[in-house]
């Protein structure tokens, strides 16, 4: 017996040794900025992939042609200027002497090489499918010809999705890219511990002057209340996407900082066109009547979104204010019930996933339905079921969202309502309306903005009069940030830079 | 013995011939298309199905099943659906910190839960006993997830002693490893008093006192020897259970292992990580299985004469 124990405790010890070993000493100096989020990167190869966590990192690492600012709004990045010769032609001028983090030097040949790329790739084509091909002029001089005149083209290349990459960096990488990313951001990679954290650290040749945070680790904490005690416990510095439920925790905490900002995303219930009775626009209204969505705010996001008047948000170049939204009147909604011939309402499914918030959406719906006698049942259906479920036409209702990433009415219209893209492509609601197909591939193939604004408006105006939609909230998103951060600024796509971010102490 | 060994490990085959090809069908007649779930909500339909193309989805069952087992014998499990990454390098890069818990968990249950399962048999319906048996129950009853958000709430917010998640060093292994430990001490110390309990009422521990032989050399020579049988057998399935990842304590700690991986490949359909995760989590199952049942014989020759 003595021997077993001698045995096991000598186990111990060496595990505990072994354990100690690989463990790393923190730094007395602040120098690291430790940054949490709610699932792991996929990939750090933009043409890749295109879901948030990757891209949240690839923000630091990679730099577009053109950026956005806080607002949306276009401004320059690898390329210094750019200027228009005709309707389908771009000529991009690129800085001078812009290293990548292997130090080769930024060319025109890089951005060609980057375009084919994301042309070739299934993940991200729909960004670019716009352009036909890219000619390099010289060294840093660059022409992107579109097939047809394409508005939204400097919003399409300022998404993370057309970071710029390094040819020489992808072509010896190979199928490994994704984990030894190379980039001209303001940090460059230095490891990847699967499932655990992304680690940084400052490029110090950066274009814009280097970082003043100069190293950045990105961990995964899947669960909302763990990334809130990591927070508070100060292991953390930043912890995206605060849960609900949490908020008031930080808010409360004198050492915590609560950021929030209307984001670039919407919530909406949708109706399958092709089936009765949603295929009668005055079902459609009625439904739209019937939900309040202030209690919807209210109680499921605690506050924390903006009652839609429109598919697209208020930071989406297109958005029109005066588009009228839906008043809670259920009242009305009875009388166009009854007009539409359904005077008892009638049985329907609502389709969710299991995203515990579209869950409680439904709970909430069923309820304000079953008012004006419309007998709802909530499906929570698995995730890869009800895309496939939903592209085919199966569903009655369904809740989803969309991210309206570009910044530009395009990305977040066109999916959702063009006929042609009906289906798995965006339209699930199987919506087709000749007019505003005409309307949208106009307003896309229009180089001239006021001309866009014009069309879109329309656009807005006689989908929120159809419905085929019905748009709920422009949710908020946040993070917590401890009070010794400064110069923290959520950006509206949710790929918050850390360039700019600095410990107070640092000041 | 040797050859007992090797007909051990030759059964392997069939048995991870039979996970694969159960998985294989699971992942592929579950709804949702992993081509659809890669590309996202607003993929084009032709680059779904070019992508379906490219992944061999288009195949007949038999066939795309056919062509993994081929690989696989080659040592070729493909990469990832989701991350691109090679499935091995992948498992190879989680599973360390998945061993690394378990056996702590373990060692910390084997602590426990033998010494104080001998103690309660010794002292049956004592105080001692009474308590120990309603902490076990305690311990089989409290779900991990909440002693884990316990345990963060004490030492990491209220006293700020221990992180709350992530691995780096060894203050990061305490808290999960005492959250898996104390499910898996429980479970032994009942194991144990019963075990004990059973052992000390027969004919030949009565013999031994007879012969005036010290309690201390009854308990621990004569009836411990016996009684830990049992014990081993559960020792080894909770070590089995720990390695195949607490997917729970793993969640709650953020900790990157093997059971947060397979979870997050499933919702993803990402069928190359569950397949290579789930033989190879097989694979140690069965090996930690042929280990205990080796164990046996060195407790007790009645069993080692029987391995053939």
């Amino acid at each position: 017996m003595k021997k077993v124990l001698l045995m096991i405790s000598s186990l111990v010890v060496l595990l505990t040794l072994t354990a100690c070993g690989g463990g790393e000493k923190e730094s007395k100096i602040k120098d690291t900025l430790v940054v949490a989020q709610g699932a792991d990167a996929k990939s750090l190869d933009p043409h890749a992939t295109n879901d948030q966590p990757s891209s949240r990192v690839s923000a630091q690492i990679y730099n577009g042609l053109v950026s956005t600012d806080g607002d949306m709004n276009i401004v320059p990045a690898l390329a210094e200027s750019w200027d228009q010769p005709n309707s389908t032609t771009t000529i991009f001028h690129l800085r001078k002497g812009i290293k990548f983090h292997n130090g080769e030097e930024l060319k025109a040949s890089d951005v060609k090489f980057t375009i084919e790329g994301m042309l070739a790739s299934p993940t991200i084509h729909h960004i670019i499918e716009a352009v036909d091909k890219v000619e390099v002029i010289d060294d840093y001089t660059v022409k992107i010809i579109t097939k047809e005149p394409f508005g939204p083209l400097l919003h399409h290349l300022a998404h993370t999705a057309s970071s710029i990459l390094n040819e020489k960096a992808v072509t010896e990488s190979g199928d490994d890219y994704g984990q030894n990313p190379v980039g001209t951001g303001p940090y460059a990679f230095v490891k990847w511990e699967s499932g655990d954290k992304i680690v940084l650290k400052a490029n110090e040749d950066y274009y814009l002057g280097a970082p003043k945070v100069k190293n950045v680790i990105f961990r995964n904490i899947t669960e909302g209340t763990n990334r809130t005690i990591s927070l508070e416990t100060g292991e953390v510095d930043i912890a995206y996407d605060i849960e609900p439920i949490d908020k008031n925790q930080v808010k409360d905490n004198e050492n915590l900082n609560l950021e929030e900002e209307e984001s670039l995303s919407m919530a909406y219930i949708g109706f399958n066109f092709e089936k009765a009775p949603f295929d009668n626009k005055l079902v459609r209204q009625a439904i739209g009547h019937a939900i309040d969505v202030d209690i919807i705010i209210d109680v499921v996001l605690d506050g924390a979104g903006s009652k839609a008047n429109s598919p697209i948000g208020p930071k989406v170049f297109g958005h029109n204010k005066n588009t009228k939204s839906y008043k809670y009147d259920p009242e009305l909604a009875k009388k166009l019930l009854a007009e539409a011939g359904y005077p008892n309402g009638f049985k329907t499914v609502i389709w969710t996933n299991d995203n515990p918030v579209r869950l409680q959406i439904a709970t909430i719906v069923q309820d304000q339905l079953k008012q004006i006698g419309i007998d709802m049942a909530v499906e929570p259906v698995e995730w890869g079921a009800y895309l496939d479920g939903t592209a085919r036409g199966d569903h009655e209702m369904f809740i989803l969202g969309w991210v309206t990433t570009t910044g530009d009415a395009d990305y977040g219209l066109n999916a959702l309502f063009n006929s042609a893209n009906i289906g798995g492509a965006g339209n699930r609601s199987f919506y087709a309306n000749k007019d505003v197909d005409k309307w949208l591939d106009k307003a896309k193939s229009s180089t001239d903005p006021k001309e866009r604004l014009a069309l879109y408006a329309k656009i807005q105006n006689q989908i929120m009069e159809d419905l085929p939609v019905n748009p709920l909230y422009y949710q908020t998103m946040n993070a917590g940030i401890n009070k010794d951060i400064k110069g923290f600024k959520l950006n509206p796509a949710g790929h918050h830079k850390i360039y700019g971010v600095y410990f107070d102490q640092q000041k | 013995m040797h050859k007992y060994i090797f007909k051990r490990i030759l059964l392997l085959i069939p048995v991870l011939l039979g996970v694969s090809f159960l998985v294989f069908s699971i992942m592929s007649f579950t709804p949702g298309d992993p081509a659809q779930l890669i590309l996202g909500e607003s993929a084009p339909k032709a680059a779904i199905e070019g992508l379906r193309e490219e992944m061999g989805l288009n195949d007949p069952f038999l066939v795309q099943y056919g062509k993994f087992i081929l690989n696989a014998v080659q040592g070729d499990f493909g990469r990832s659906y989701t991350s691109g990454r090679e499935v091995f390098g992948e498992i190879f890069q989680r599973f360390p910190n998945t061993l690394i818990l378990a056996i702590i968990g373990v060692v910390i249950a084997i602590l426990i839960g033998i010494p104080v399962g001998i103690i309660s048999a010794t002292k049956q319906y004592s105080i001692i006993d009474s308590t120990s048996m309603i902490a076990a129950l305690l311990g089989v009853a409290m779900p991990n997830f909440w002693l884990g958000l316990m345990l963060i709430l004490f030492f990491s917010v209220g006293l700020g002693w221990l992180p709350s998640g992530g691995f780096g060093g060894w203050k990061s292994l305490i808290l999960p490893s005492i959250t898996l430990g104390t499910g898996a001490a429980a479970i032994i110390t009942r194991m144990t008093r019963s075990s004990m309990l059973e052992v000390i009422r027969q004919d030949y521990i009565r013999t031994a006192r007879a012969k005036g032989v010290s309690e201390k050399k009854v308990i621990n020579r004569h009836a411990l020897k016996n009684a830990l049988i049992p014990v081993i057998t559960v020792v080894g399935l909770q070590f089995g259970y720990l390695l195949g990842g607490a997917v729970l304590t793993e969640t709650v700690y953020s900790w990157p292992g093997v059971g947060r991986m397979m979870v997050e490949a499933i919702r993803s359909k990402d069928t190359p990580i569950v397949l290579a995760a789930v033989l190879f989590l097989a694979t140690t199952f069965s090996i930690v299985n042929l280990f205990v049942d080796i164990l046996y014989g060195f407790v007790d020759p009645r069993v080692k004469s029987q391995y053939k």
